[in-house]
């Protein structure tokens, strides 16, 4: 017996996408979906991060375990996260996490021998895995200055001082530990609607319509220079304050505009870290989803627990 | 000092079943179920779907305790259907609706790569 089916075919837009970056619109679907995609992006979508760090040699100022909460932050690129294999359910190796298929290897070797600092940083990290290694920020188009990047700073060493280390990166999520999450940050607002009553609007002076447009904190609305309209700029602006529908009751007008959240509508702003592109983190956060919704399938044995179960429930109310 | 290991929020002990089913022996058609290792994430979106079921009577979720990592999900429904046809329903529901918005999105991903 099967019932019928609910399904819903949502919609996107992608409004724009860059390496690191992207806006889209989602429709036809309810809050729970969109906030269940924001949540997995920042928490359940794997990466690689370094997790274990030996340290043979460190004269540095900063302590060991500063430096490896340090090099644990620094985000490697990680589109094979997704095909790779959490340490802890690693069979090749016990447990240890410390194979190929669960694990990548860097060192960091660097002492300073002038008497210059010497800045050690993500770039001194040399990977095993040409596929994982520190994310390079150098070109990025909107470079504020033409300094030349050296990457993250981990430490700076003066004439003598020696940092040595091997450490093990791994593949994690960010509900584990933060470091491990792709995003930098993901948001979603309801798209707003907003009416301007015009018939109400033309009662109102030229003084009192800029005063209602300048009533609210973001630039929602404005004035048409030509007919000295009210017209609404840029909906997306409105912060939900409703500022602007305190001001049209003060002034007596009460419904000269109405605002609406469309409660199907989402604009989501995805920024990632650079471990994974913006895309390609939504992508994942599609997959990671509907794993996770397979998991939680009712397994074969409790259907059949429940059938006996039910037979004699049904018996015993005389079915 | 006594905090649970990080690991404990999303690995299901050795021996515990993901999914755990408990009809109600007062109310026909009613059941809980208990899902271990899950959070808001998955109980509000199952809920969701479950209220877009006509025959779905009630349908409710909740995170007991912060540092009890499961979800109980309580659902109960009329003669014409169960409350684990319902649940069997929602999911497959929302899998699908997945499934067609990663085509939707590869499919405007596409556009857009092609604009570059």
């Amino acid at each position: 017996m099967e019932g019928a089916s609910y399904q819903r075919f949502p919609k996107i837009k992608i409004r724009e996408v860059k390496d690191d970056f992207m806006k889209f619109e989602l429709r036809d679907t309810d809050a729970s979906i969109a906030n269940a995609l924001r949540r997995i992006m920042i928490a359940e979508v794997p990466t690689i991060a370094i997790d274990l760090v030996e340290i043979e040699v460190n004269s540095s100022v900063l302590n060991d375990e500063f430096i490896s909460h340090r090099l644990g932050l620094v985000p490697l690129t990680s589109e094979r996260a997704m095909s790779m294999r959490f340490s802890r359910d690693c069979d090749a190796c016990d447990g240890d996490g410390q194979c190929e298929y669960c694990s990548v290897e860097f060192y960091l070797r660097v002492k300073c021998l002038s008497d210059q600092t010497l800045d050690v940083t993500s770039k001194d990290l040399l990977s095993s895995d040409h596929t994982v290694v520190p994310v390079d920020y150098s070109d990025a188009s909107s470079s504020f200055d033409n300094t030349p990047n050296k990457g993250i700073i981990i430490v700076k060493l003066r004439r003598g001082q020696e940092l040595r280390l091997r450490a093990i990166a791994r593949k994690g999520i960010g509900k584990d530990h933060a470091k491990w999450s792709p995003a930098a940050t993901v948001t979603f607002m309801y798209e707003p609607e907003i009416y301007i009553n015009e018939d109400m609007m033309e009662s109102l002076s030229l003084e009192e319509k800029t005063e209602l447009v300048e009533s609210s904190p973001t630039k929602v609305f404005g004035i048409d220079p030509e007919n000295k309209q009210v017209i609404v700029v840029d909906p997306e602006a409105y912060t939900y304050d409703d500022e602007v529908l305190k001001k049209a009751e003060a002034m007596g007008k009460p419904g000269v505009v109405e605002i609406h959240a469309r409660e199907d509508s989402f604009i989501f702003t995805v920024e990632t870290t650079g471990a994974v592109k913006a895309s390609q983190l939504v992508l994942n956060a599609i997959e990671v989803l509907k794993q996770k919704l397979d998991a939680v399938r009712l397994s074969d044995d409790t259907v059949e627990a429940d059938d006996q179960f039910g037979e004699l429930g049904a018996h015993m109310r005389g079915g | 000092m006594n905090a649970p290991d990080r690991y404990e929020r999303f690995v299901v002990p050795e021996g515990v079943k993901k999914v755990s089913y408990e009809r109600d022996t007062k109310i026909m058609n009613a059941a809980t179920f208990t899902v271990e290792r899950e959070d808001h994430t998955i109980g509000n979106i199952v809920r969701m779907q479950l209220h877009r079921d006509d025959n779905v009577l009630f349908a409710g979720y909740k995170l007991p305790h912060p540092l009890q990592y499961k979800i109980l999900l309580r659902i109960q429904t009329t003669s014409q259907s169960s409350p684990m046809q319902a649940y069997n329903q929602a999911i497959n529901d929302l899998d699908k609706e997945l499934d067609h918005l990663k085509s939707q999105f590869e499919g405007e991903l596409a556009k857009h790569t092609r604009d570059y």
